[in-house]
């Protein structure tokens, strides 16, 4: 890149720090989506008398909690 | 020049608008003319910002592309969130007994897909409001309007933009609590214990 270019385009680091303000809600939600889908599953699990959380019961705890379009591409990794 | 008869964009122009490459990245802007040294816009200011069912379409986009990607994979262990911390948090659950080897390869798809679809919205909202920052503000603004992010609701406060000290800047604190004043909400007027503070203004024996 030509130095005359460079110099057209804002700092990375600046910008990232501008990202990285917004970064630590989404690590925290993240979290939440993963005690919150888990939660639903580890109940699953419970009612149906079985101590290992799999893939179907993940899938199926989405599918009840409106994640329905996480599902079908999901069902690759299966 | 993209457009027709009617000032419309063609197929071609509106085509460049949806994301391509990268589900993440931003519309591009709209065709342009450039005259000497300044750049107008060829569509009307209002017509700038693609209205709801267009975020829509990019959604349905979003969603398609995923499945494709997925299809197409062969090496499921590139990943993009570390498979030991998935599990670490399922393990937070102290009902969690046991997990199988596949449950965090799915979560870190479904977060990375979680992920995208919620910074998504978040920037239709930012673009709404006529801005190329996302703030959290958008994300608050995305949660609130997707029934499914409800969970989030008390994590991602609406009120994320507001400074905390704002509420007590409206309020006079510095009279005693016995007299007629409106207290911010969740004001406790602090309990005197011991003896009496004496009247300054008072300066008899």
């Amino acid at each position: 890149m030509l130095p005359q270019e460079q110099d057209r385009f804002l700092p990375i680091v600046n910008v990232s720090h501008i990202m990285k303000k917004v970064m630590p809600a989404n690590a925290k939600i993240l979290k939440y989506f993963i005690n919150f889908i888990t939660g639903e599953a580890s109940n699953k699990c419970q009612r149906e008398k079985r101590k290992t959380i799999n893939g179907d019961d993940l899938l199926w705890v989405m599918t009840t909690l409106g994640f329905e379009d996480y599902v079908e591409p999901l069902k690759g990794y299966l | 020049m993209d457009q027709n008869q009617h000032g419309q964009p063609t197929q071609e122009a509106v085509g460049k608008n949806q994301y391509q490459s990268n589900p993440m990245m931003a519309p591009t802007n709209p065709p342009s003319e450039t005259i000497g040294p300044y750049v107008t816009s060829s569509f009307p200011r209002e017509k700038q910002h693609a209205p709801q069912d267009i975020y829509q379409e990019q959604l349905n986009n979003f969603w398609a592309k995923q499945c494709q990607e997925i299809e197409e994979t062969t090496d499921l262990r590139t990943h993009s969130l570390p498979y030991a911390r998935i599990k670490k948090i399922m393990k937070a659950d102290r009902d969690v007994r046991m997990v199988s080897a596949e449950a965090p390869v799915l979560f870190a798809k479904a977060c990375e897909m979680f992920i995208m679809e919620l910074t998504m919205k978040a920037w239709a909202n930012a673009e709404d409001h006529r801005r190329r920052i996302l703030q959290k503000s958008d994300i608050a603004s995305a949660i609130s309007k997707t029934d499914v992010f409800d969970f989030l609701e008390d994590i991602v406060p609406r009120d994320v933009g507001i400074p905390r000290s704002s509420i007590a800047q409206n309020f006079d604190l510095s009279m005693p609590p016995h007299q007629n004043v409106t207290y911010p909400p969740y004001y406790v007027p602090a309990m005197v214990t011991g003896r009496p503070i004496p009247d300054q203004n008072h300066h008899g024996p």
